[in-house]
């Protein structure tokens, strides 16, 4: 069991390791802050708002301002996202094929476009591929450049 | 030179008799061997839908090929006869053996690691903390 868990952290991007980085230091931060912190405080507070603030929220850039405020309420609301893994990376799978159409149309709209990385949560490595897989499908007719509704 | 793979798909017509199709893929067969590459896998997948219409077609008859060679001027061949066949409504080449090369350098970096990991499994306490946030955020 540890020995899977282990695994998946390793064959996992960057970016994911990043985001529980960046959420373990938060979470203490939201009671404990104002407390007693004399020198680490500043640079912390700071490195927090810049991971926490436009990469968590996704699309929406800039729905709260700058402040103190916020901050309470960010970390609460992180518990809710469920964290989307990469299902390629889960699968442990080193080359999406093109000819798998069923796979591929669970990654396009039903119009046919791709859908982003943020909704899928599909690492950018495998992201790559499956554009490549998606592209040489839709050239043989598997997938749709634009359907017609 | 490297020996190359490639994946051949081509579609027919969907009114095509079977011998039709069969004489097709023979012909294909017999002028990669000419070139000097082979035929290693045939796949007919049957009549399926295409996602758009080609050539008014609305479906189609794909045949799917892997092919083994060493000089570019099969495929240069290979397309040249399907392009003037007329049952045939669209084809595609790919090359294949450097994504094949890539998954097997990938397969044999994660088995390595694998056989590595018992010795390693006691010291990192990183690794555990993200593990159990990890369960946690699930």
């Amino acid at each position: 069991m540890t020995e899977r868990n282990d695994e998946n952290i390793q064959s996992q991007p960057e970016e994911s390791a990043a985001e529980t980085v960046a959420a373990a230091p938060e979470s203490p931060r939201a009671e404990g802050a104002p407390t007693a912190r004399p020198e680490g405080g500043p640079p912390r507070r700071e490195g927090g708002f810049r991971q926490g603030g436009p990469r968590r929220e996704g699309a929406p850039r800039r729905d709260a301002g700058p402040g103190g405020g916020p901050g309470g309420r960010r970390p609460r609301k992180q518990y809710f996202r469920k964290r989307k893994v990469c299902r390629f990376c889960v699968e442990r799978i080193d080359y999406i094929d093109y000819k798998k159409a069923d796979v591929l149309q669970s990654f396009v709209q039903d119009r046919g476009k791709v859908l982003p990385r943020r909704l899928t949560g599909t690492c950018s490595q495998h992201q790559r591929w499956l554009i490549t897989a998606i592209k040489r499908a839709r050239n043989i007719a598997l997938l749709p450049f634009a359907q017609e509704l | 030179m490297d020996a190359r793979t490639y994946d051949l798909i081509f579609i027919c017509r969907p009114a095509t008799p079977e011998e039709e199709v069969d004489k097709m893929i023979a012909t294909l067969t017999h002028a990669a061997q000419e070139k000097g590459g082979t035929v290693e896998k045939v796949e007919k997948w049957g009549t399926r839908k295409l996602a758009y219409k080609v050539a008014k077609h609305r479906e189609g008859i794909y045949v799917y090929l892997a092919l083994h060679g060493t000089q570019g001027e099969m495929i240069h061949e290979l397309e040249r006869r399907l392009k003037v066949a007329d049952v045939v409504i669209k084809y595609m080449t790919i090359r294949t053996d450097e994504e094949l090369k890539r998954q097997r350098k990938l397969a044999g970096k994660r088995e390595r690691r694998a056989a590595r990991r018992p010795r390693k499994q006691a010291p990192p306490p990183a690794a555990d903390q993200t593990a159990a946030e990890m369960g946690a955020a699930d």
